[in-house]
């Protein structure tokens, strides 16, 4: 399932991919466009060039799995896995709408690929906690990525995760933190200061990498590394993001978590508001 | 009418000890209460792989479980059920109920039996939460016996569950025989004069008021509810069309529990005249379980008269 692509693959893939997931939140009338968008180049990596996966097989006993904490970034998490085949990608345009399996947050009931059913922030790193213990007891080589947002660290359960998950030596465990710096009430270090971050994790007895979480090389290399390091610690790669990158409208406000398009002209102006171009929708 | 020789706590641990004997997937979850829930060191010291303590920190406790569940483990997560249900109820919720993973949680000393450690502790809501959610089973035996083989059904039962577990000796009502049947009420007796519809740590104390109130001519029928969700709405009504009065007990607040049920079920079913025994809208204080019954009049005599009132 992994894929050898280039850079101008990667960069076309990542904008064709922000194009169809506005256009899928425009659809629905509203949605999580900031922080799903930020974490796209994220995404592609994950499942084009780093997880093990079968799109034929999702329940596969030795996959990676990868757990969606901010499960409202779901848009990108369907979009990615309707592009490796999980699904038809005519389901994403069905996005919110009444009756559809893609609901607005990750939901593993209904959709094929996703590991974990998620929405309510502060609990995807304790399931994670769960599945990587479970591989551990099994004996399994699979790695467990769970990604969290920045706002999302407010919440104390995350604590409780990170102190189990270098108790029990969890080095199968490898979190990424989307930090693009903004949560819905405006910047984190307005709202509920987060630093020292790296400190904090630190602190907790884990690996911390820091990297650019828009540079695929930096994504790739951070991800491999931290596959590699193997020394009963878990890692917690944060990846400094821009939140709605490329949304030239939205881009990096606090806005831009939940988008409202209440017209055919508001979707139109919107999709030309990217700046990184229109493409065709698959749908 | 002897108390059993073994608390319930210990036939807790000893019936999960079984359990992983026989299934390896079986795990053990505690929140630094495993001696409180019993399983320290019953099943700490004889399945230590299949034990895991994740300290004071219960939304993790369920968070983990259900990330268990999902790669297959069958988690028992424990705590005293102030903790096992208020506390993580959207955990339970959202990691639980809604994605549909197979933990097992058990709440611990419910309603009175926490005694001493008082009001902040004593959960009378729990069963009234448990089962307002979707998706989730609500159980509460009410001796070893049903204990045990509840614990079976839940092992070998694909789904959420919430338990109450009372932790000390009870005096039983079964027999090594019994055989926990899911979503069905027991018949503990046959009456024509009340219908009385309990569950867990109150079933022991209303049979004994039944017994005694046959001196006084008054024929109880006794239901005892080991599941409170998915609930036996036939055995109800049909008990309630013969009696045409119900009593509802339990060690519980009455707003939502067993009598909240019974009353949802025989008002769009069979309006029937209601009596719910139990906490009434208050929180619990430090005491013993015969200072509140007597307090709130649920306990012996207070089930004892309220059947002799609903006679009349």
């Amino acid at each position: 399932m992994k894929e050898n692509l280039t850079i101008d693959e990667l960069n076309d893939l990542a904008n064709e991919l922000r194009y169809v997931i506005a256009d899928m939140i425009c659809r629905s009338g509203s949605g999580h466009l900031g922080g799903a968008v930020s974490i796209i180049e994220i995404m592609i990596t994950l499942y084009y060039r780093v997880m093990n996966v079968k799109n034929s097989e999702p329940g596969w006993n030795n996959r990676d799995r990868l757990i969606l904490s901010k499960g409202h970034a779901a848009p990108v998490l369907y979009a990615v896995l309707a592009y490796k085949k999980f699904f038809p990608k005519s389901w994403l345009k069905t996005l919110n709408c009444d009756g559809t399996k893609l609901p607005s947050h990750a939901d593993a009931r209904t959709v094929p690929g996703i590991d974990m059913t998620t929405g309510s922030l502060g609990q995807g790193l304790s399931a994670a906690c769960g599945m990587a213990f479970a591989a551990k007891k099994d004996k399994r080589a699979n790695h467990i990525f769970c990604i969290v947002g920045d706002g999302e660290l407010n919440e104390g359960q995350n604590w409780e995760a990170a102190m189990f998950a270098s108790h029990n030596r969890l080095d199968n465990l490898i979190a990424i933190c989307d930090y693009n710096k903004l949560q819905i009430d405006g910047f984190t270090y307005e709202v509920i200061d987060l630093e020292p971050l790296t400190d904090k994790w630190k602190s907790f007895n884990w690996n911390v990498i820091e990297a650019d979480g828009h540079n695929w090389n930096e994504i790739f290399s951070s991800l491999e590394r931290a596959k590699k390091l193997n020394n009963g610690k878990p890692t917690m790669i944060i990846m400094h993001t821009t939140k709605a990158k490329d949304c030239s409208t939205i881009e990096n406000i606090a806005s831009s978590h939940n988008i409202k398009i209440g017209s055919i002209t508001e979707h139109q102006n919107f999709l030309k508001s990217i700046t990184s171009g229109e493409y065709k929708l698959p749908y | 009418m002897k108390l059993h020789e073994k608390e319930m706590r210990t036939v807790y641990a000893e019936t999960l000890n079984e359990l992983i004997s026989q299934n390896k997937n079986i795990f053990c979850l505690e929140a630094d209460l495993a001696k409180a829930t019993g399983t320290n060191p019953i099943v700490s010291e004889t399945y230590p792989n299949n034990f895991i303590n994740v300290g004071v920190a219960e939304a993790n406790m369920i968070g983990v479980a259900a990330g268990l569940a999902v790669d297959g483990k069958v988690p028992f997560c424990a705590s005293f059920s102030c903790f096992a249900s208020r506390r993580v109820y959207d955990q339970i919720t959202l990691s639980v109920a809604y994605a549909n993973t197979n933990v097992k949680i058990i709440g611990a000393a419910p309603g009175v039996t926490q005694g001493p450690n008082g009001g902040t502790h004593m959960c009378f809501q729990d069963l009234a939460i448990m089962r307002a959610m979707p998706n989730m089973q609500v159980l509460s035996p009410c001796d070893v016996y049903e204990l045990k083989s509840m614990l079976y059904y839940m092992a070998n039962t694909y789904g959420g569950m919430y338990m109450q577990l009372v932790r000390p000796k009870v005096i039983p009502i079964f027999d090594e025989n019994y055989q926990y049947e899911h979503g069905k009420a027991v018949k503990i007796s046959e009456g024509s004069d009340v219908t009385i519809v309990t569950t867990g740590f109150m079933t022991h104390i209303a049979k004994q008021a039944v017994d005694e109130l046959k001196e006084e001519n008054i024929n109880v029928e006794l239901l005892h509810y080991p599941c409170i969700k998915p609930f036996d709405d036939e055995s109800l009504i049909s008990s309630a069309k013969k009696t045409k009065t119900v009593i509802t007990v339990e060690n519980q607040s009455v707003i939502g529990g067993i009598g909240g049920a019974v009353c949802e079920i025989l008002s769009e079913n069979l309006p029937t005249r209601v009596k719910r025994l139990g906490i009434p809208d208050k929180f619990g204080e430090v005491a013993s379980a015969k200072y509140l019954f007597d307090k709130y009049i649920f306990g012996l005599e207070g089930i004892k008269q309220a059947c002799r009132e609903m006679k009349k």
